[in-house]
This record gives structure tokens, sequence and C-alpha cells, in this order.
């Protein structure tokens, strides 16, 4: 069987907001997949297969592609239902990328989506922190240890900021600075939540602290949205458009959590701003598609930040400048839609988080800059090569992909 | 498919009601025992699919804890949450992509902790049917039989031989949670009444357990000591459960037919010597048969009633005892599957059918059997 | 299903049509999966309908996942109203039930609850 080239030829987005009361999550999901197919040109009748995630807690749905997947056009077609927390909108754009590549489908769409206005979003992170609270009991761990990871996400994205602080240089400054860039480009995009034009680093340094150093204005909202996107053969792709964006490669790596769970998984002795899985799946990306130089040849990134701090240790650890040097290349003005290696020029998710979607979103946008479909917010340098990543689970699993506008060789 | 990816090895855990050991602990014990098996060592693995449920494990990010035990550790790892035999389906694309030379799957849930039949009504639509409170896994599956019954003139008598005799096969299944070998009808329709027509022991046996199985490609598959090929693979998705006729299982119609043109098979009843069936409920096997095409549209009784699908009929189901001995709800169908490369190998033991070549394993996910996989497999 | 709800309140069973394809969902949905269309299109349908499928429920299902015996058997039961491509399940009220039978919506339209406003179905004449 051959292996299949892999290109995106349509991308679609649902309105982001806080809270979408007037639609239930089939009707959200419904926006992002019909803006897809019109984009792509494609009608349900052209997917041969779909693939969809999103964190089932946060709704309260189980397997909601049950009862809403006839929305995206599912009826009748073989649909894989990929999650894996916060990656999961990168697992699943992944699963559609495996989809084509392997031959077994030609035209696959992805759907990830959120609409945590349905549930609580804290609490069904809570419940990664319940189970293992469970065992530390057991263990027989002091439970004011265990308070201290209370608050779902935020509780490993403090101890993780101060030790990437720590170790890079990094200031409270930095992470001003990377919130008002990236609420600055949400403003150009249409599909972003938090739109803040003009936003100043002195403005976010005036919000709330919420636990040192993370301030109100580092973290990113939750919101309610969905994302589609069409992955296809190559030679496809080239007949429906001028322009595909295509998949290089997807890597991920599973690390052991930095916090100890049962039976012995997990582990204190890693350090949360390691990120040793990323670098791992960046290589592994890199290496499959031919990249040697990752510094030279990317032209864009779109790390998965929803803390600001993140946005400049995973520039680090995705191989793109040393480590500890991002803060200095976010001075640089480099990150910029202007500069060299533009960074989040979507807004990232600090602006816009539905967390089931986030990580494709990021792999969406990607695409969306290498086929010059961005508007307002398309970079001023054209984007050859470009890296879209995720992390989920406790910092402790990544993904990666590739996007280019010339095929893997 | 022609002998591109091979099933190597797997392993299984004993199903019991209430195990005692974590599901991390049952995961371990099958991903050892997988690697042992294939005479590989975890570093050689290329990439992990897990098959686990949010709902039933209690947890977000079900597989955030499974990283170490399923051997995923700094590996690239994924989560399929759905029956087990899909997250096989994701393990042969990732191979099949090229990316990807040997992978490993694993499948686990454990009935003893989460709340019975409560996880499913989280799959109605939450609207209306969720919030009104008459249906559950078993009540639908109620309506489901009584909607095949009328369509096809089966009995309720056919439908608890169905179970008999799968109660029977799994006497013979040293890893069974519920057996009997001396099961006949009259013992299945004198249990509980709960949904008419469906009773208790019509019911599969929700209960705790893990399966793996590790795939490879190329020269791992070929030096592989009986590797059992996968020769075809289909999948399919039906409509919401009143949306559409329950009186057939069409996406499992659907989904055969793309692995029967996928694995060169027109007639199935002559060309596969064994089939694994995932049958929540036992009349759901009975649909099979006529959705498998082993028999027209309508006379599955009638097929039933033959002998075929018995252990020493033409073509044995669930010599295994199927999903009516245990059913671990995120590896029933990985438990098809090992079954059925079991049967293929020779390594079946006393529930040992002569002769198969060609076996046939199904897994389904959601309500009513909405999504539907079946896999063709086959040995040398 | 905000415009379902306000019809029963007046005693009107109102459904989504396809404008594409011309399937009515009821209960209503806003998108139809078979031509991927917006069910915009609204028609009021007749109480009566037949029953598809049916089932004797002698268990509920407890708040622990268990089946707990229910005292009195009651019957559940699919219905497809006349005109409705889609099916509604709800408790029958009748002695027995039958595939095919006839039946017709029972409506309370003073319901506090919306979701019982649809009380149940009874043998149609
Ligand atoms: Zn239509």
């Amino acid at each position: 069987m051959a292996k299949n080239e892999v290109a995106v030829v349509g991308v679609g987005l649902s309105k982001h907001v806080s809270k979408r009361r007037d639609v239930n999550i089939a009707e959200l999901v419904w926006e992002a997949v019909s803006a897809c197919y019109e984009d792509a040109g494609l009608k349900p009748k052209d997917i041969d297969a779909f693939v969809t995630g999103n964190m089932p807690a946060f709704e309260g749905v189980n397997l909601p592609e049950e009862w809403g997947a006839g929305h995206w056009g599912a009826y009748g077609k073989p649909l894989l239902r990929i999650t894996t927390g916060g990656t999961t909108g990168g697992s699943v754009a992944h699963g559609g990328y495996y989809a084509v590549a392997s031959g077994l489908c030609d035209t696959v769409m992805a759907v990830a989506f959120e609409k945590q206005s349905d549930g609580n979003s804290t609490a069904g992170l809570n419940t990664v922190a319940i189970a293992d609270a469970a065992a530390q009991f057991a263990l027989g761990v002091d439970p004011g240890f265990l308070a201290a990871f209370g608050g779902g996400a935020v509780g490993v994205a403090v101890y993780q900021a101060s030790s990437y602080m720590k170790s890079s240089g990094c200031t409270t400054h930095h992470l001003d600075k990377v919130a008002a860039l990236c609420r600055n480009n949400a403003a150009l995009n249409p599909y972003s939540h938090l739109k803040q034009p003009g936003l100043t680093p002195e403005d976010v340094a005036k919000t709330v602290l919420m636990q040192y150093p993370i301030r109100f204005g580092h973290v990113c909202p939750a919101t309610d949205g969905a994302c589609a996107m069409i992955f296809t053969t190559g030679e496809k792709a080239r007949k429906l458009t001028d322009k595909p964006a295509y998949v290089l490669s997807v890597a991920s790596c599973s690390d052991e959590a930095a916090m100890v769970g049962i039976a012995g998984s997990g582990t204190t002795n890693v350090d949360p701003c390691a990120q040793e899985s990323c670098k791992i799946a960046a290589a592994k990306a890199y290496e499959l598609a031919g990249i040697k130089d990752p510094r030279r040849e990317i032209d864009l990134a779109e790390p998965y930040a929803p803390f600001a701090h993140q946005l400049l240790m995973f520039y680090e650890r995705l191989l793109l400048c040393d480590e500890g040097e991002a803060p200095s290349v976010l001075d640089s003005g480099s990150m910029n839609l202007d500069g060299e290696l533009p960074v989040c020029p979507s807004g990232g998710v600090i602006s816009t988080n539905a967390i089931g979607a986030s990580a494709m979103e990021r792999v969406a946008e990607c695409a969306l800059q290498i086929m010059g479909k961005c508007g307002e917010r398309q970079v001023k340098k054209e984007v050859h090569k470009a890296v879209a990543h995720g992390w989920g689970g406790a910092v402790n699993l990544n993904v990666v992909a590739v996007l280019s506008d010339t095929p893997r060789r | 498919m022609d002998k591109e990816v091979a099933i190597i090895a797997y392993a299984q855990t004993p199903y019991e009601a209430d195990a005692n050991a974590s599901r991390e602990m049952q995961v371990l014990q099958v991903a050892k025992a997988a690697l042992e098996a294939a005479g590989l060592k975890r570093d050689e693995l290329d990439t992990v699919i897990t098959a686990n449920n949010d709902y039933l494990d209690g947890r977000t990010i079900s597989n955030m804890r499974l990283v170490e035990p399923s051997g995923a550790w700094r590996k690239n790892e994924s989560k399929v949450e759905m029956d087990g035999a899909y997250a096989v389906l994701y393990a042969l694309m990732r191979i099949l992509s090229g990316d990807h030379g040997i992978a490993m799957v694993v499948g686990e849930s454990q009935a003893s902790v989460y709340a019975g039949y409560v996880p499913g009504t989280m799959m109605l639509d939450p609207t209306f049917d969720r919030q009104r409170g008459l249906l559950n896994e078993v009540s639908a599956a109620a309506l489901q039989a009584r909607a095949y019954m009328h369509a096809s003139g089966v009995t309720e008598e056919q439908i608890a031989g169905v179970a008999a005799k799968n109660l029977g096969n799994a006497a013979k299944n040293p890893l069974a949670l519920r057996s009997d070998a001396g099961a006949d009808a009259a013992k299945v329709l004198a249990s509980r009444m709960l949904y008419s027509p469906i009773r208790e022991l019509m019911t599969s046996a929700l209960c705790d357990g893990a399966c793996a199985i590790i795939l490879a490609s190329g020269k791992a598959a070929t030096k592989a000591e009986k590797p059992v090929w996968i020769k075809g693979v289909g999948f399919s998705h039906d409509s919401y459960l009143t949306e559409r006729s329950l009186s057939r299982l069409t996406s499992l119609k659907d989904a055969a037919s793309r692995c029967y043109s996928m694995a060169g098979i027109e007639n199935p009843a002559s060309q596969i010597d064994l089939a694994e069936v995932h049958e929540c409920f036992a009349h759901e096997e009975l649909m099979a048969y006529e959705a498998l095409g082993f028999c027209p549209e309508g006379e599955g009784g009638a097929f039933f009633d033959s002998g075929a699908t018995r252990i020493d009929g033409s073509l044995p189901v669930n010599a295994s005892g199927g999903a009516m001995c245990a059913n671990v709800v995120c590896a029933a169908g990985m438990a098809r599957i090992i079954e059925a490369s079991m049967q293929i190998r020779g390594e079946a033991g006393e529930r040992q059918v002569e002769g198969v070549k060609t076996a046939l394993a199904h897994g389904q996910t959601g309500i009513c059997a909405q999504e539907n996989i079946v896999f063709v497999l086959g040995g040398e | 299903m905000e415009r379902f709800f306000d019809g029963m309140r007046e005693g009107k069973l109102m459904a989504s049509r396809c404008p594409g394809c011309g399937r009515v969902f009821l209960p209503p949905r806003m998108v139809c999966e078979r031509c991927l269309t917006r069910a915009e299109d609204w028609v009021e349908l007749p109480l009566t309908g037949s029953v598809e499928t049916f089932t004797e429920a002698h268990v509920r299902l407890a708040p622990d996942g268990t089946l707990e015996d229910l005292e009195d058997p009651e019957l559940i039961a699919m219905v497809r109203h006349d005109g409705a491509d889609t099916c509604v399940a709800a408790r029958l009220d009748a002695p027995q039930a039958a595939v095919g039978m006839r039946v017709e919506a029972v409506l309370d339209p003073g319901a506090e609850n919306v979701l019982d406003l649809l009380s149940c179905y009874r043998a149609a004449e």
C-alpha cells in the first residue's frame, strides 16, 4: 500500500467566546464544520472518514459524537475518536494525518471542540487531581501539600513558571510582554476570544496576582469553540487548491507526570519546566520532515501556551533557540507579526482556549498562514515551514506537527 | 492488504468482577506479558495507543497515568476513546503511514469502579433523552431487540439460545468471568427480567480487565513466530438511536463490506472459518450474523438454529464465550481480536476449533452498537 | 428545542424540517445530517403516530448504576409521529403494546419542567 503525502485543504473555525448559550455542542461544531467544507470547496460526500475529540468531562457528555456526529456529516461514515486531554486537538489532527498517510483513507475531516460553558472545566481538571489525591492519601502524603495542586491547571503552571524564570533569566516583565503581544495579535483574529488591541505590558502588570509569578493577565480564558480541518492526499490537494499546506510530519511524546500518581506512576524528580518530551517530539518531527536546522528553516511557530511563560519555554523546547534565550529573542522583536520568526500570530491559547480544540487550532493557524488566508494577522514574511505544538496532561504529554508549502520528499 | 502488518503478540488479564489490582497494575501486567511474548524490549516500541474512557475511569485524561505501565514513557503515545479494536485500527494506521514499525495497544476498564450503566446514559442526547431518564444502555438495547425480533421473526428462545451457547463455550475459557457448561435457553429465560425481552443472562458481563496487543510491520513481523496478518479492516458510524432503524445493524453491514473488499472476501460464510463478535446483548449476535453476511437478512434466527455458529459448527461464533462471559468495555473488541488470533495460531486449548485459517473479529462503541469495526485476520 | 417546548405549552407538536431533503425531526434537530443543511423550517405534526418498538420495564437505573426492581412494570415506547422521520422515546400508558400500534401523545401544557410537557403516549382510537 502506497504511503500518501498529506495536505490540509480546508480549515473552519466557529465563533469563539466564553459562553455560547445560543447553540448546543453539536450546533457549535456545525459552525466550524460548515465553514471548513466551504473553505475546501468540498461536500460531506467527499469525506472518507472523520476523526474527532474533545475533553468529555468538560461538557458532561460521554462520547458526544454518538448524538452529535450527524451534525458534521459523519452519517454512515467511519469515525475515530481520539482524546488526550489538552493535546486532544493536536492528537485529532495527527489522527487525520495518519488516516491519510496510511493509505486507508483519501480525505479525512478532523473535528475538535469544547463547550466549557456546558460543564465545569476546573471540576473536570480536578478529577485529575482528585484521583491522584486519593492515591496520595493512601501513600500517606500530607493533604496540605496536595492543596497546592488545587485550582485546575494553574497549580502545575506556577511551579513551572518559577522554575523557568530561574533557569532562563525570564522576568515578570517578559511575561507581561508575551501577554501583550498575544492579545494584540488576537485583536486581528476574527476567531479569537480575548481581543485587547493596544494592550501594553504595563497594563498586564496591573492585573491581579493569582499566585506568584502568574497574574490574571498571564492566563487563558475559558472558551467555547470548535475547529475543523480537512486532510487529503497531496495529489488531490493539488487539484483542489493552488496552495495546500502539506503536513510534513507529526510526532508526540509522553513523559511521566511531574506529580506522583497511583501505583508509583509519575515522579517528583522531574522539573515541570524541563519538558524533555517536547524536545524529543520536536526532534523526531524535524527528522521526519527532513529539517536539519529548525532555527533557520522554521518560519513561524504556534506553541501551545495558556500561560505566558509557556510561550517562551516551549519556543526553546521546540528547539528554536538555545535554552534560556527565548526572553532575549522576544526582546529583539523577532516574535512579532513582522519579525523573523513570528510566534502565535493567532493570538495563541492565552487569548482563546476551547481546550479540546486548542491544540488543533495551532495546526490550523500554521496551515492558514502557509495558505496565506490570515487577513490582517497574516505575517509579513513568506511562510514556507511552520511548527505547531500542544501540551496536555500534567504538562507531560507533548504533540508537534510540521507544515510546509512544499511536500515531504 | 497482503502481509503488511501483523499481530505478533498479545496478553489479557483474567476477567474478574472486582480485580485485586489497580488499572495501572493490570495494564503493566498485560504490557509486560505481551512484550515478553513478542521477545521485544520496551525500547523497541515506536508508538503506544491506549483505549480507555474518561467517564469509566472517573478521571479526565484517563491515559495520563498509563504512560509508564503501558510502556509509553518518552514514546509517541495517543489514546482512542472507543472500543480497543479502534485503538488497534489507529496503531495500524500509524504503522501503514511508514512513520512507525512496532506498536503496542492496550485497553482497559474496571467495572468495579464505575457506576454500572450510568456512564452509558451520558451518551444520550443531553437536551432531551438523557434528562427524561427512561433510556439507558439496557432499555435502549431492549427497544433494539424488539425492533429486530419484529423485523426478522426472531424469538426470545433463539436469543436465549445465543446466551446459553456463549456461556457454554465460556466454560472452556479459563479467563472467563461468567460461564455455565450446562446452560440452556430455558435457564436463560428463567433469569431475572430487566427490560422485556432482555433478561439478566442476555446481558454481557461487565468486569475488570485489560488487554495488550503488539502490531508490527516489515522484518519484525516476518521474523515473528506465527504472525497473524491483518487482511482487512472496515469501520462505520450510524445515526443517533432515535434517528435510525434499530432493527438492523446498518453500520456493521457497512463496516463489513469495507473490510471484505480490502480482504478479498466475497462469500463470508464460506471464506471465514471463525468469528468473534462483540455482543453487548445476546440478540446483537443474531443481528451481526445478518449484518456480517453470514446469512441473508432476516434469517439470523434460522442460521442460529442450524447449529452453524456452535463451536462444532461450520462457522463458530464466539468460541471464547464472547462478551456474555466478560465485557471489559474499552478492551472487549481487543479480546475478540486476541481470541481470533489464538484460534488461528492454534493456542485456544480446550476450545480450539480445527483448521482456522481466516477469522473475523468485531468491536462496537455507543448505545445499540452505533459504531462498528470489523477486522479479518489470517495466518500464513 | 425552545420552539419545541414552547409549542407544547400551546398544545402543539412542532418539528424541524430540512429544506434540502424534507426530513422531519421530532424532537427537532438544527442540522440535517443526511445533507448537512440547516433544518430551519418548522412544521406542526399531529399528536398521533405508530409504535416503532417498545419494551416493558421491570427495572429502573439506580444512581449507583445497578438496575433496581420496579413495583409495577411500565411500558416504554419509541414512537414515530405521523409525518416524522425520527422517533420519540416515552412512557406508554396502555395495558399492552405492539409494534405498529396507533398511539397519541398526551401533553401537559402546564407542566413546570419543560421535560414533562410530553408526559406520555396512550392508545389512539
Ligand atoms: Zn436534509
